[in-house]
């Protein structure tokens, strides 16, 4: 064997390795919030402009690390004499600096471009009113021609849903602190800046489901203020729309989730909206969470089983199978599949029973009455409401009928 | 200026050997101290450098406390839905590593090289106003230690280091915390302010005959500019963070959104302060490195010219990019566009300095000590952190990348690769200058090797968190958000964990250099590196009054040019003179007088005013009155202190320390 041969297998089996990696993650998923992978117009508008810079920021740093390896082996301190004391040349300085101003010109005109139509909102079909608070999005679809029509408010939180292929401009806001609205794979970020309302367009090519995240550090629960938004075909969003706009079914009379709504209403409905709900005296419960909490709103829960998350999409309604399945199931299916809503076999209530046992356990939150003094003794969070496990069967019992 | 004649003394005394004056046993208020041994030499000193070393050294110890945040996050972080910090105790963490490593670590490092290397450097005998410059240090680290005494006293600031508001506000963040910090950091400020000036000042006015700018080594150049900025930009923020202060504790409503504060005013405050913030924690080591690459490349520095004027470029250009922070803030395209174009001009007088670190070492005789390596080292590690930044100056881009992991990845190759790479060549480089013995370079081959590799496992890795859609500030990720293969979170998050440990490993490796170096009793040459600038031209550690004889200075790179000449004809580079002949000259020509400054009571008194205020502000007013009337005093004192000590305080000259001079030399 000749050292050329060793040499060549030396580099072979690296090079195998990192080929296999290459194609392997090619196949493997990326994580669902790859800010690489555009599912939408605006997105894929910001990754064609990124990925040349991507490619030309790589290409320089390869210039440079070879200029100066280059430099480290050719010009070690080998007993050469002292080299000339040259101060520079300016020719090679400027040549040096219009190269690289001349790049950024390359780069400076597509991304001036690209920015105001990002932030057209001119043509767009649907509106959706996007409220941050802490630590969860509120969704408010107003009365409109666009989506397709709605004839009612819609308010909801957890899960933002839209028309594929729709247009779609969020007008977006705070109650309280700065968040920042984001879903990688259909558009960049927006600051949801309270006394403001600022914009973002948003449409998804195909019906899926599209993970986000709160980006502004908005305190104690930060991490745990997420988003998804999730896409439907046209008939399946006028679905949706109709579901949401369905008149209230009260449970039973005398089963456990009647027990349950009248629980609701004892222990819930101060904060908690479910429209249409009547209290003992027949007339319809208002929520005052602006009594009670520092933002003055918490999730409505009129139709907490169509989505399939709670708790600012920090937890799941549905079991880690299901919401796997869901995740992954082909656009063309999606639609369909996400009307089920949470069915029974994928129904999964540990994180809610636990939730409902002690709420600031399972996510950090501001109820120590101690650290209410500046609110006014106003909730920053949901507060631990002491129930029995009893009561907690019944409330359940109650929650998963809001379909 | 508070320099003024003190009574003569031998041109050969010696700095901190055997004592050639001591306290006599008068009394009185307004006295100056004149102890030049023991504690009382050091806290009540005004000496440039024994003020350098304790901005070291304290610097040093907040990086260590720094450093140990940096780790539990990243602990806390290594593995998904993790419990090693609470979500209180997280946020706090990642606020105080980010406000220790930029306010109490980099900031007075850099201060610490300036104050002690630039008089040095410019042939002064000490900065233009000793007593504020020892003002400064003891605001820095009352300021310091007041900021980490919330720790104790109720938690830290949990706001982060850029506190957007209203999140900042008592009810959003009802611990002490916040008060804390803004306090904290106002005391702090002050250190910088009167640092800035002074600085400023002592280069402006006290550079030897001879010295033109232009001929001004370039990190005394860089720390000019650096002054310029944060005599600018510190103002901005403590005009912020007094805002915050009355926000907080005298129900002031400048961030009350319910009473028509507009929030992003504070984003626009804290981010014109906070931009050129970054030019000030980078520049001073570009000034390093600009200093180390020549002097291992036996070559002058190529283009000093165009690295002193991109310096100076980025400096101007520092101011108007200060809304790239803010791009997803909703400012409207005509704004965004704007600070998108200037942010991506300011990557040319940044790529100015890669290409004439690059080409300083072309063509050169590079000896790869440890000081080299680091500054190598920063040219490839800044690169990357710089070419990041063109990625996020394209501002579509930007919001997809601002508050992700990939902006944490783009600012530590900036700062930990440029700012902190920097500081460690300057350690190596000065180590021998300011002790007198040279740090160990086999330890510091693996201080650098362990750095190098930890600090790309650590946040090479981010990169891929960041595009893959992972948030910043975040105390838990999930599984579920993960993804699966190569560029799963899961894996990412494991590495750049364990490189956080690889890199502390490297820090250790230096900490143990230190211990050893001070140790050996081996005494460094004079000039052990063949430097090219005038702090090499006098003693290791240099004597109190810094030079014998004010050096005159004639061309760029003096001491170079004294040892070395260029033979016409050939081009060739000759010996003319060893540094020992040069030396022994100057001392020929020493002085008869030394213009020095005494040391006085007051700056350490006025500066323990400020933190009993704080301490009033936030638990008792009273107390803030009883600061208040320290600062009082001591300004009372300060105002009446007789410029110089009395002569009846002095005993008679020795010869002390005359022997060990010249043992020295040899």
């Amino acid at each position: 064997m000749t050292t050329n041969q060793t040499r060549h297998r030396r580099w072979a089996l690296p090079l195998a390795g990192f080929g296999a990696l290459v194609v392997l993650s090619g196949c493997a998923k990326d994580a669902p919030q790859d800010t690489w992978q555009p599912a939408g117009d605006n997105a894929r508008k910001i990754d064609n402009l990124q990925q040349p810079v991507f490619m030309i920021a790589g290409l320089v740093l390869v210039i440079v690390a070879a200029v100066v390896g280059y430099c480290v082996f050719k010009f070690r301190d080998k007993g050469q004499a002292i080299p000339q004391q040259s101060h520079g040349k300016p020719a090679l300085e400027i040549a040096l600096t219009i190269i690289p101003a001349l790049i950024l010109v390359g780069i400076g005109i597509p991304t001036v471009n690209t920015l105001f139509k990002l932030a057209k909102t001119s043509d767009t079909q649907c509106v959706v009113n996007v409220t941050g608070q802490q630590w969860w999005w509120e969704y408010d679809y107003p009365v409109q021609d666009g989506c397709g029509g709605i004839s009612a408010p819609i308010v909801t939180s957890g899960q933002l849903v839209i028309p594929a292929g729709q247009k779609v401009l969020l007008r977006i806001s705070s109650r309280d602190v700065i968040h920042s609205y984001w879903i990688p794979k259909l558009n960049g970020k927006r600051d949801a800046v309270p006394g403001r309302v600022q914009t973002l367009r948003l449409q998804a090519d195909q019906p899926g489901i599209y993970a986000g995240q709160c980006t502004e550090f908005c305190g104690l629960s930060h991490a745990y203020m997420r988003m998804e938004a999730v896409s439907l075909d046209a008939a399946g969003f006028k679905s949706w729309v109709e579901n949401q706009l369905a008149p209230y079914e009260a449970p039973a009379a005398g089963s456990t989730a009647s027990q349950g709504e009248a629980l609701f209403v004892s222990q819930c409905s101060r904060c908690h909206q479910v429209n249409g709900i009547l209290g003992a005296d027949g007339t319809p419960v208002i929520s005052r969470p602006d009594k009670y909490v520092y933002s003055g709103a918490v999730p409505n829960l009129t139709n907490l089983m169509t989505r399939t998350t709670f708790a600012g999409a920090a937890y799941d309604l549905m079991t880690q199978d299901c919401k796997t399945a869901l995740w992954n199931t082909p656009s063309a299916q999606f639609s369909a599949k996400y009307l089920e809503g949470v069915s029974p076999e994928c129904l999964d209530t540990v994180q809610l029973r636990q939730w409902l046992r002690n709420a600031p356990a399972k996510k950090p939150m501001y109820a120590d009455p101690a650290k209410l003094v500046e609110t006014g003794g106003k909730y920053r969070g949901m507060p631990n409401l002491g129930l029995t496990e009893d009561q907690i069967d019944k409330l359940i019992s109650y929650l998963t009928e809001r379909k | 200026m508070a320099i003024s004649e003190r009574p003569s003394v031998p041109a050969l005394a010696g700095n901190g050997g055997s004592a050639y004056v001591t306290p006599s046993s008068s009394m009185g208020v307004f006295r100056r101290p004149v102890s030049t041994t023991g504690w009382r030499s050091w806290v009540f000193t005004v000496d440039h450098k024994k003020l350098g070393i304790m901005y070291g050294v304290v610097a040093m110890t907040f990086f260590v406390i720094g450093g140990c945040e940096a780790l539990l996050i990243r602990l806390q972080l290594a593995a998904p839905n993790n419990k090693v910090l609470s979500a209180g105790a997280y946020n706090q963490m990642f606020t105080m590593h980010a406000t220790t490593m930029v306010f109490l670590f980099v900031m007075p490092m850099a201060a610490a090289f300036a104050n002690y290397l630039v008089p040095l450097q410019i042939g002064a005998r000490d900065v233009a106003f000793p007593r504020l410059n020892a003002f400064g240090f003891w605001c820095f680290l009352f300021g310091g230690i007041f900021l980490n005494t919330s720790w104790f006293l109720g938690g830290a600031s949990d706001s982060g280091w850029f506190a957007y508001a209203p999140n900042t506000s008592v009810a959003f963040s009802p611990s002490h915390g916040v008060d804390f910090w803004a306090l904290g950091l106002q005391i702090t400020g002050i250190a910088s302010l009167t640092g800035a000036i002074n600085l400023i000042v002592t280069v402006l006015n006290m550079r030897a005959p001879g010295m033109s700018l232009m001929k001004m080594p370039i990190f005394t150049w860089m720390i000019l500019v650096v002054q310029f900025l944060l005599l600018f930009a510190i103002p901005v923020i403590t005009v912020a963070l007094f805002l915050l202060s009355f926000q907080r504790n005298f129900g002031a409503a400048f961030f009350s959104v319910e009473k028509g504060a507009d929030p992003l005013l504070w984003q626009h405050l804290f981010w014109i302060f906070g931009h050129p913030e970054v030019y000030i924690l980078v520049l001073p080591a570009f000034g390093i490195v600009s200093e180390v690459l020549p002097v291992f490349s036996k070559k002058p520095l190529f283009g000093y010219k165009f690295v002193v004027f991109s310096g100076a470029a980025i400096g101007f250009l520092g101011w108007g990019v200060w809304a790239h922070h803010m791009f997803a803030s909703g400012l409207g395209p005509v704004s965004v566009a704007v600070f998108s174009v200037a942010t991506m001009a300011i990557a040319l007088p940044t790529g100015v300095k890669i290409v004439n670190w690059t080409m300083t070492l072309w063509g050169g005789k590079l000896s790869f000590t440890t000081a080299m390596l680091f500054a190598t080292g920063l040219i490839i590690e800044f690169t990357i952190g710089g070419l990041s930044g063109v990625t996020h100056a394209v501002s579509p881009s930007d919001t997809q990348q601002t508050d992700t992991y990939y902006i944490v990845a783009h600012f530590h190759y900036v700062l930990f690769g440029g700012a902190v790479f920097g500081l460690f060549a300057g350690f190596y480089y000065w180590w021998p200058k300011v002790f007198g013995k040279l740090l160990n370079e086999r330890l510091g081959k693996w201080n650098f090797w362990l750095m190098v590799i930890g600090m790309n496992l650590t946040f090479g890795p981010m990169h891929i968190l960041g595009l893959q859609g992972q948030p910043r500030r975040m105390q838990v990720w999930t599984d579920f958000r993960a993804g699966e293969g190569f560029f799963n979170l899961a894996f990412w998050n494991r590495v750049a964990s364990v490189g956080s440990f690889v890199l502390a490993l490297g820090i250790l490796f230096f900490l143990i250099n230190v211990l050893y170096t001070a140790k050996k009793a081996e005494i460094a040459p004079l000039d052990p590196w063949d430097a090219r600038s005038l702090e090499w031209m006098t003693t290791s550690p240099p004597k109190e009054h810094n030079f014998d004889a004010i050096p005159h200075v004639h061309e760029l790179d003096e001491f170079f040019h004294r040892k070395y000449e260029e033979d016409e004809a050939t081009g060739e580079i000759r010996q003319i003179a060893t540094y020992e002949d040069i030396m022994a000259e100057e001392m020929a020509h020493a002085d008869k007088h030394f213009h020095m400054p005494s040391p006085s009571y007051w700056p350490i008194i006025l500066a323990l005013g400020l933190p009993i205020v704080a301490y009033g502000i936030i638990f008792q007013r009273i107390l803030a009155v009883g600061g208040a009337v320290v600062i009082l005093l001591a300004m009372f004192g300060w105002s009446l202190e007789p410029s110089v000590a009395d002569e009846s305080d002095y005993e008679p000259p020795t010869d002390g320390g005359t022997t060990k001079e010249l043992a020295t030399l040899g």
